[in-house]
């Protein structure tokens, strides 16, 4: 394949990935501005949302409901309200308890709910050790511009990723709750003077990002035509990094570099003798640099350091 | 005196008489005794506190009837080679715990890399014996030497950083790790590296039985002995690093960043001692891991293991030394008592690790507080 057409390739793989990087980077990123913490299970909630969805298609096959325009739109709304609920109470048991004590308590903890929900997909899922395969999205098929295959399913994921994110612009900026999410993050004493309601916040943008990794999970799942219980650590880092990168706190941010990460991955993948294995090595090679460079991301981080 | 002794004999022959116990009546009479002891400590006021002030007094003499029975212990489990080689396996997480514990307890510096630091002293060994035929010893000492090296290359531009940061790149960089071994050839790929030859003390080899005063032992017991005096090395140095200005300078700097700058302590410059110090110690135990399994391969020190060594110091107790050692002997061998649990072990430490942090977050033996004199 010609050089040209391999990079146009490469840069949609890298867009769809980019986007369900950027989907969990969101959760992230909204998590640190409401309550400055690092929710690390969040990657692990990522992988229930893939897990949540396929059991939810596989439940509606069994029923006997195939037509993908009934089925899709059920199982994304099952695998949100299972992961957001999750989310919530993992922000209960984990995040807000030790709000009060050191930081290095919180990022403790969340890791270790994380690995709790991950052992137990392992353990209760029946053969949960072994990959699943995920059902195809839609009949496949597809055309080619400029040399470029584009399958159905390549823009149905584009599609699902681009509508979740407006939605997650939207809500941020229109409405009351993402006004009162806004002011929390800039100062929670003051919005709860003006008002706001700290406590259902806090939830509702735990459910909000905790939804948004299930969209991803799934799309992940459709992207790669399968899941593994393992798949949040990953999930988790990269989503991580891409939130770091594009500046913590910052939800354009965390889109923009979910969309680098998943460009430098598979462009990293395409350039490089063997790049499909070094891939990852490249890519958390290149977040590496940017901390120690622009420790503040590309955006900007919500920062107050407080004496 | 004499008390602190028959305390320390009892309860050590509690813990063999657990571990050794094969039928189920025994284990349930063992784990009866047990309970009844626990309770005796934790109901009868005064006989805990005079045991307390007896181990209060006689310091030096507990310290050495510890000494004693734990170079007991693998005659006493003579039967089962495979406890010598799980009570090794603790002893080495003591090692890597206080390593860790310097760098997450006293310093505050998070270091989730604990697995790959770890690999790189254990690969360090196997690359440099099998490749380039080093003797043993001389690649176990070199080894972790290795492991500080990287680690100040890669971390000192990020040590500055908050700590979520250093968290995210530490993970990162346990990924980066085992995908190199996965796929570098000179590292053998998944296969890793076989064959690494032991270690021989006077023209004795490490996998020969080992026969002490006339007591003959498994070929463990070697390896027993060796981590049982680095262990012990290891916890002698950092409790003194502890108490030392370097362990204040890095409690303060843990707990206000900015009030320790403002009393002169050099933010870099102790965070990285502290850093390189830790990987010293977390890499000797990966290259002794190295030396006494005979192989490396990168499922060995894959993130988990990270997570493992993490729980030794916080069910122990953040910066507490004598909590690092209480952590690794308890959270190492139980699994492997209950072997039906091996299934559910990650499950069970990300529990435990939540509900410590939860409602116990100092540990089981919680680090005192600093006293001087």
């Amino acid at each position: 394949m010609p050089p040209l057409e391999l990079l146009l390739q490469q840069t949609l793989n890298g867009v769809m990935l980019g986007m369900m990087y950027a989907l969990v980077a969101v959760g992230f990123t909204l998590f640190f501005g409401v309550l400055d913490v690092i929710h690390f299970s969040h990657g692990d909630i990522f992988m229930l949302g893939a897990f949540a969805g396929l059991s939810a298609l596989l439940a509606l096959a069994a029923v006997g409901l195939r037509t993908p325009f009934v089925t899709l739109p059920l199982a994304f709304i099952a695998a949100m309200v299972v992961t957001g609920l999750v989310g919530v109470m993992a922000e209960r048991v984990c995040v807000k308890p030790l709000a009060r004590s050191a930081p290095l308590m919180t990022l403790l903890a969340t890791l270790s709910l994380g690995l709790v929900l991950r052992e137990s997909v392992l353990i209760f899922y029946p053969r949960g050790a072994d990959p699943k395969p995920f059902p195809q999205l839609l009949p496949a098929g597809g055309f080619e511009v400029g040399g470029v295959a584009i399958r159905y399913e390549n823009l149905a994921i584009l599609g699902i990723g681009l509508a979740a994110m407006v939605a997650v612009d939207l809500i941020i900026s229109r409405t009351k709750m993402g006004a009162a999410v806004r002011a929390v993050a800039q100062d929670p004493e003051a919005a709860q003077m003006m008002g706001v309601n700290l406590d259902r916040t806090v939830d509702a943008t735990f459910f909000l990002g905790s939804a948004l990794a299930a969209v991803a999970g799934m799309l992940s799942g459709f992207y790669y035509g399968e899941i593994h219980f393992i798949m949040g650590i990953t999930g988790g880092v990269i989503g991580f990094s891409a939130a770091a990168i594009g500046g913590l706190g910052n939800v354009y941010g965390a889109m923009v570099g979910g969309l680098l990460f998943g460009l430098l991955q598979t462009t990293a993948a395409a350039f490089i003798p063997r790049g499909s294995e070094f891939r990852d090595v490249v890519a958390f090679a290149v977040v590496m640099l940017f901390l120690i460079f622009k420790p503040s991301g590309i955006l900007g981080e919500k920062s107050v350091e407080r004496v | 005196m004499i008390l602190v002794w028959l305390a320390e004999a009892a309860l050590f022959v509690l813990i063999v008489a657990g571990i050794l116990a094969e039928r189920p009546l025994t284990l349930a009479a063992v784990a009866l005794a047990i309970v009844i002891a626990g309770a005796l400590l934790r109901l009868v006021t005064p006989l805990r506190s005079t045991l307390a002030r007896a181990f209060g007094r006689h310091r030096t003499a507990a310290l050495l009837g510890g000494a004693a029975l734990a170079l007991v212990l693998p005659v006493t489990l003579r039967s089962s080679p495979y406890w010598t080689f799980v009570a090794t396996l603790a002893l080495l997480y003591v090692t890597t715990g206080q390593g860790l514990n310097l760098q997450i307890g006293t310093a505050g510096v998070i270091n989730l890399a604990g697995a790959a630091f770890a690999g790189l002293g254990g690969y360090s060994v196997g690359l440099l014996t099998v490749k380039t035929g080093w003797p043993p010893w001389l690649a176990a000492v070199v080894a972790p030497w290795v492991a500080v090296a990287v680690g100040t290359l890669l971390f000192v531009p990020i040590l500055k950083t908050r700590g979520h940061y250093l968290a995210l790149v530490t993970i990162a960089f346990v990924f980066i790790f085992n995908i190199l071994m996965n796929n570098l050839e000179f590292t053998g790929g998944p296969q890793g590296i076989k064959n690494i030859p032991t270690l021989r003390l006077g023209g004795h080899a490490f996998t020969a039985r080992l026969t002490l005063f006339g007591v003959d032992l498994p070929a463990h017991a070697n390896f027993y002995y060796a981590a049982l005096a680095t262990a012990g090395l290891t916890t002698w140095i950092l409790g003194r690093l502890h108490d030392s200005w370097l362990g204040l300078a890095l409690n303060t700097l843990r707990d206000d960043e900015i009030a320790a700058r403002c009393c002169g302590v050099s933010l870099t410059r102790e965070k990285l001692i502290a850093f390189s110090i830790g990987n010293f110690f977390i890499g000797l135990g990966g290259a002794l891991y190295a030396v006494m399994v005979g192989f490396v391969s990168p499922p060995d020190f894959d993130f988990g293991y990270s997570l493992i060594m993490l729980s030794v110091i916080i069910i122990g107790g953040v910066d507490s030394i004598g909590g690092v050692v209480l952590g690794a002997c308890l959270l190492l061998p139980l699994p492997e008592r209950f072997r039906f649990l091996h299934e559910y072990r990650l499950l069970l430490y990300g529990l435990v690790i939540v509900v410590m942090l939860l409602y116990r977050p100092r540990g089981l033996w919680p680090a005192g507080i600093r006293g001087y004199r």
